[in-house]
């Protein structure tokens, strides 16, 4: 304690002297799985905040500028959970977060515990990527934003959009992994049965990322001979899924949440082609303004945006919006409560449309393209032949789900 | 027996422990929390490893199931079930692990050897993959959360109570570990590891006495594991990995495995490395690779080993001879780190996309690229010439501070005149008390 | 009948894979006692080779040299790693080739990134062998079989019907006893490690081509590898095949199975207490038939330690 005190009392009388405090920029910390086993996914995320945060800084969205400090979670939630509290510690006060669920668990957890802990310094996370219904159900509260999409809303999208083009046929096999995640793509699924016409002829959960072969699995997804195969699967899961059916000649079409992940079409190769997909960005889905935006995407990081890079940079965006919102001077300080309440209103003007946050569980009404994949797509996919043809873009509204009534958020007074 | 002089190096251990905090930054402070309890994991996992031989690829388990008991029972506090002082809450993970260690450990003591360590694996790997299945007690994917609640007057809000919790659960439990190395059944432990036939012939039941140093040590795990779930106030089922496992094992290998705190120390270093190094550069786990192999290639007594070789063989007079010859080391060290580090980092540059991105809007030039906040020309003579200068008057040098260094230890050990002790550097003749794993093993 | 059919190749197949993995693993620790953690990763380095020569030269370009890489990386990690920590016990080894693992995954990413990367096998070989029940059958799934069993064939003849074989195998069992009739054992050893390091970077080769090709390949298979060996039996290379194609089998069939503890439960008419529980009991086969190899290794090492081809100590 006396060396603190003594530097700081030194550090008060040397700004007395100066004149003022030299105001110091927002610090916004990035919390991703940077090495190990998800590091592809986490550095995805790193370049795209990267790039949207570059405009924000530009427009000067607030006057101090704004400072990106990263942290690598190790692809665990009890780094990611130390990482947190270093992230406050050096002053952070919005962070952003998305490579897992899991990891998004430990994120808001902690969030709130130190919001409750410490009123008057709260911090906010932006979910970048963690789609587990939880986040805007049981678990939401007034500190979590999530801009990307969830189980619920993608899964609709893929049905109106098959269904409108006659693709999603009277029977349906889920497959998925046994975890919430698999679960919740279930249940929805099984929900949407009677809406959407179709008969569930089967389903199984597997476990996550063990299975080398799929061939079994294929075989009985094959005695049940649905139309559509709906599955939540990601990375391996879904690559070895598809290559197993393609190599067997299974003929129903993939409803597939991620097959839009990097490395997917490459290594799938033609067997991918046919399959449906949705995402919150392809560069084809609405002519010349997502062509616009992913050039100049492509300029900057040295790919076209991938997977969940589209709604990264508009989270970022909407954060630029929210702080421009707040009309703050140079040497003001950000109150994070100011900030959310601003965030509550935001409309980001994206090239997919307008992305409207929803107040009251803090899900953004994220805009969605479905795509088919196909060798006539405009823009190609991992330097291959194939790539990803919107055949349907909806709104936010269009594609937005209800509000859970399991979120029950506890609002400050503003 | 402990002399006066460790005594008197503990308490300046602990006096140091104690004021911590109040020099420490909380950055830090957390850093010190995650590596004592890294330290107690190592220590409890060396008394069934160091001690009885026993050498378990499964350990994660039992610190999992304390993490998870202590959340339970947080949860159950929070929740007003009844009450229950925070600070006593490591005793859930105590009880946990040991009966989690009696049941598998009955199971898994009926074998030596690599076998046994297959079985601890095979345990672990089943409670890995049945976990995330079990919602109502092990939380799925997300886990189990809960809030550290009020008790004996502290709020346990900041970290530096939680520090002193975790102080205060590791220095009782690291001296109740060390008694039992002093008791019969520690002493037991150690004749297990040396002979276990001899053992059985003289009457004990030997399948009985291992079974219950396993579950001791994993008692001790069970601490740990609840102290985890203190500080985070959540754990998830990825707390029984397979990587939790093995991290433990290396820390403790690391630490030196011979020695009382070698494991302890192998495991604050380790952790803190982790920690340190994951944030300034994407490739820190083939640095740890590399120290890895490099312990295990030239100091396989550990860390904690070496010091201790030097505690025991160095004369009081003698430290004056290896001052040079361990600079002359460290500089060598340091030559080889900064060109192997510059090599690695710019590989890693150049390779990224957004240096790709940067080439293709140069038309395919070879632009420079940043690196430790400087710029670099890729096929200047100066950015070939750092590393491998630095390398190369590394690699010169290495030989000549091994001779020197081989020279100053004889020197600094040499009780009489002419008598010849061999030196520690890279050397084949250390004390290889971890070798007991090897017992019945080979085929 | 069309289920049993399916799975049957199925499970032969997945399991003549994990021979491949697994075979040169279980003479490295049956002969040597050496934990070799990194095995997989020699697995590893044999696809990503595979996958940079094929780039250049061709597919069976990457299939010679993939081998070869692994081999003289065997060689390598023997001669200047493995022999120095020897001495100090098992635990130093199985670290040693910890560290490696980790040094061989982290150098693999630094040059071809996170992602996986496209190792496919050439347009030829892509096609249907042939179509049972409406299911096409690969051909590469047959290919990868076959280069299985040659692996198997030579292994199989070259330790029991050659001089070179014999010496290897006695070194199993009385390895001074060797060194006393003058064989150079060091020698031996290095060549079984070698041998067994190549054996591994032709399955990479192989099987990189059909499965994903990435970082992440190894820890894949890193602890199915070694349950393999420990129910074949340390230093069987029949019982590896065996215990291979038991879990292949196993968890092909276990796909399609839904049963649960509760069911069985039912049989006795206790099915709706037990399916209340939840939990363990109401967890299907065809859910963790994945993770049942552990369950097999588990009661191997319980039942007969030794495991189904080894001998009894």
């Amino acid at each position: 304690m006396p060396m603190r005190m003594f530097s700081a009392s030194l550090l008060a009388f040397a700004c007395c002297v100066t004149g003022t405090v030299h105001a110091e920029p927002v610090k916004i910390a990035l919390i991703e799985s940077l090495s190990g086993g998800q590091a592809v996914t986490g550095k995805l995320f790193q370049s795209a905040v990267k790039y949207g945060l570059a405009k924000v800084e530009a427009e000067k969205a607030w006057p101090d500028g704004i400072k990106l400090l990263e942290y690598d979670n190790q692809g665990g939630p009890s780094e990611a959970a130390d990482k947190l509290k270093a992230a406050v510690n050096d002053g952070a006060q919005i962070i952003i977060q998305g490579a897992s669920s899991a990891i998004g668990g430990q994120i808001t957890a902690d969030v709130q515990k130190h919001n409750a802990r410490n009123p008057g310094k709260e911090i906010m996370w932006i979910n970048v990527g963690a789609e587990a219904m939880e986040f805007t159900g049981p678990k939401c509260h007034f500190y979590h934003f999530r801009w990307n999409g969830n189980a619920e809303i993608r899964l609709k999208a893929m049905l109106i959009a098959m269904k409108d083009a006659n693709a999603l046929g009277n029977k349906v096999y889920i497959i998925g992994q046994n975890y919430s995640w698999g679960h919740d793509v279930q249940k929805l699924t099984r929900d949407y049965a009677k809406d959407y016409g179709y008969t569930i002829v089967g389903d199984v959960i597997h476990d996550v990322n063990r299975i080398q072969d799929f061939a079994p699995y294929v075989a009985k997804i094959k005695e049940a001979g649905p139309d559509t195969v709906v599955t939540g699967n990601w990375s391996n899961d879904l690559l070895l899924l598809m290559k197993a059916a393609g190599d067997s000649g299974l003929k129903a079409r993939f409803a597939a949440y991620w097959i839009d992940q990097p490395g997917n079409i490459a290594n799938a190769g033609d067997t991918a082609v046919g399959h449906y997909t949705q995402s919150t960005f392809f560069p084809d889905a609405n002519g010349d303004k997502t062509a616009a935006f992913a050039e100049d995407f492509k300029a900057k990081t040295g790919q076209y945006p991938l997977n969940v890079q589209g709604h990264v940079v508009h989270a970022m965006w909407g954060l630029g919006e929210a702080l421009k919102a707040l009309h703050a001077k140079p040497g003001d300080k950000l109150s994070v409560k100011a900030l959310a309440f601003a965030m509550e209103k935001v409309t980001v003007d994206s090239s997919m449309g307008p992305i409207k946050m929803r107040p009251e569980d803090h899900q953004a009404l994220v805009p969605l393209a479905i795509a088919v994949v196909s060798k006539d797509a405009k823009f190609k996919a991992d330097d291959t032949d194939k790539g990803f043809k919107t055949i349907k873009l909806l709104t936010g509204e269009q594609a937005s789900g209800p509000v859970q009534s399991s979120c029950k958020m506890d609002r400050p007074k503003s | 027996m402990i002399g006066a002089r460790t005594i008197a190096l503990l308490l300046v251990a602990l006096g140091l422990l104690i004021v911590l905090p109040l020099l420490l930054s909380p950055n830090l402070l957390n850093a010190a929390i995650k590596m004592m309890i890294a330290a107690l994991f190592a220590l409890a996992f060396t008394l069934a490893m160091g001690q009885a031989g026993m050498l378990s690829f499964g350990h994660a388990a039992y610190y999992g199931l304390g993490a998870f008991a202590a959340l339970h029972l947080m949860r159950a506090v929070e929740q007003k079930l009844f009450g229950f002082p925070t600070p006593l809450i490591p005793l859930a993970g105590a009880l946990a692990g040991f009966v989690f260690g009696l049941a598998f450990g009955w199971f898994a003591t009926q074998r030596t050897g690599v076998y046994f360590s297959m079985v601890t694996l095979a345990l672990a790997e089943l409670l890995f993959t049945l976990a995330p299945t079990w919602n109502s007690l092990f939380g799925g994917e997300s886990g189990i959360a809960t809030m550290r609640g009020p008790s004996w007057g502290m709020t346990f809000g900041s970290d530096e109570e939680v520090y002193y919790l975790t102080l205060g659960w590791f220095v009782l439990s690291a001296w109740c570990m060390w008694a039992f190395t002093r008791t019969p059944v520690g002493r037991l432990a150690l004749a297990l590891r040396d002979n276990e036939h001899r053992v059985r012939f003289l009457g004990f039941n030997t399948h009985v006495a291992r079974t219950l140093i396993f579950a001791i040590s994993c008692l001790f795990t069970g601490v740990a594991g609840a102290l985890l779930a203190i500080a985070n106030e959540a754990a998830n089922y990825t707390i029984f990995s397979a990587q939790a496992s093995a991290n433990v094992v290396l820390q403790t290998f690391i630490g030196g495995a011979g020695t009382f705190f070698g494991p302890a120390l192998g495991a604050a270093i380790m952790t803190f490395f982790a920690r340190i190094t994951s944030d300034l550069t994407r490739s820190w786990l083939l640095y740890q690779g590399l120290i890895f192999v490099l312990v295990m290639l030239f100091a396989p007594q550990g860390l904690g080993g070496l010091v201790d070789l030097h505690a025991r063989r160095v004369r009081a007079n003698g430290w004056k001879h290896l001052v040079a010859p361990y600079l002359l080391c460290l500089v060598v060290g340091v030559l080889l780190v900064a060109g192997l580090v510059f090599v690695v980092e710019s590989i890693h540059v150049v390779l990224t996309d957004a240096y790709l991105a940067k080439r293709t809007a140069a038309k395919g030039e070879w632009v420079p690229y940043e690196l430790f906040g400087r710029s670099f020309e890729p096929f200047s003579p100066l950015t070939w010439g750092i590393p491998i200068v630095l390398l190369a008057l590394g690699g010169v040098l290495l030989p000549i501070a091994r001779r020197i260094t081989a020279r100053a230890w004889l020197a600094a050990t040499r009780e009489e005149p002419g008598e010849t002790h061999a030196p520690p550097v890279a050397t084949d003749a250390a004390p290889a008390d971890a070798a007991a794993a090897g017992q019945g093993a080979r085929p | 009948m069309e289920y049993i059919v399916v799975s049957l190749l199925n499970g032969v197949v997945h399991g003549l894979l994990l021979f491949m993995v697994s075979a040169g693993l279980t003479l490295i620790f049956g002969m040597m006692g050496v934990l070799n953690f990194a095995h997989a990763w020699f697995y590893m380095l044999g696809a990503y080779v595979g996958f940079t020569l094929t780039r250049l030269g061709g597919f069976w370009l990457g299939l010679a040299f993939a081998p070869i890489v692994a081999g003289l990386a065997g060689v390598l990690v023997e001669r200047y790693m493995l022999r120095r920590v020897h001495k100090f016990g098992h635990a130093h080894e199985l670290l040693l080739t910890f560290g490696l693992a980790f040094i061989i995954e982290e150098v693999i990413k630094l040059f071809y990134g996170d992602a996986l990367v496209s190792y496919q096998m050439p347009n030829y070989m892509r096609f249907a062998a042939f179509t049972i029940f409406e299911t096409n059958y690969p051909f590469y799934r047959l290919f990868m079989g076959a280069v299985a069993l040659a692996m198997f064939a030579v292994l199989y003849l070259l330790l029991t019907r050659t001089r070179v074989g014999i010496v290897v195998r006695a070194a199993t069992y009385r390895p001074t006893t060797v060194e006393a009739l003058g064989h150079n054992l060091p020698v031996v050893y290095m060549a079984v490690f070698a041998g067994g390091s190549a054996l591994a970077g032709l399955a990479g080769a192989v099987a990189g081509a059909f499965y994903p090709t990435g970082p992440n390949m190894a820890v894949d298979f890193g602890t199915l590898v070694f349950v393999v060996v420990v129910i074949g039996g340390l230093g069987s290379v029949v019982g590896a095949l065996i215990a291979s194609l038991m879990i292949g089998l196993f968890i092909s069939f276990s796909v399609g199975l839904n049963v649960s503890i509760a069911d069985l439960f039912g049989l006795v008419g206790l099915g709706p207490w037990a399916n209340d529980l939840g939990g363990l009991f109401t967890l299907q086969l065809s859910t963790i038939a994945n993770s049942m190899p552990f369950l097999l290794m588990l009661l191997v090492l319980l039942i007969r330690p030794a495991g189904l081809m080894g001998d009894r100590q």
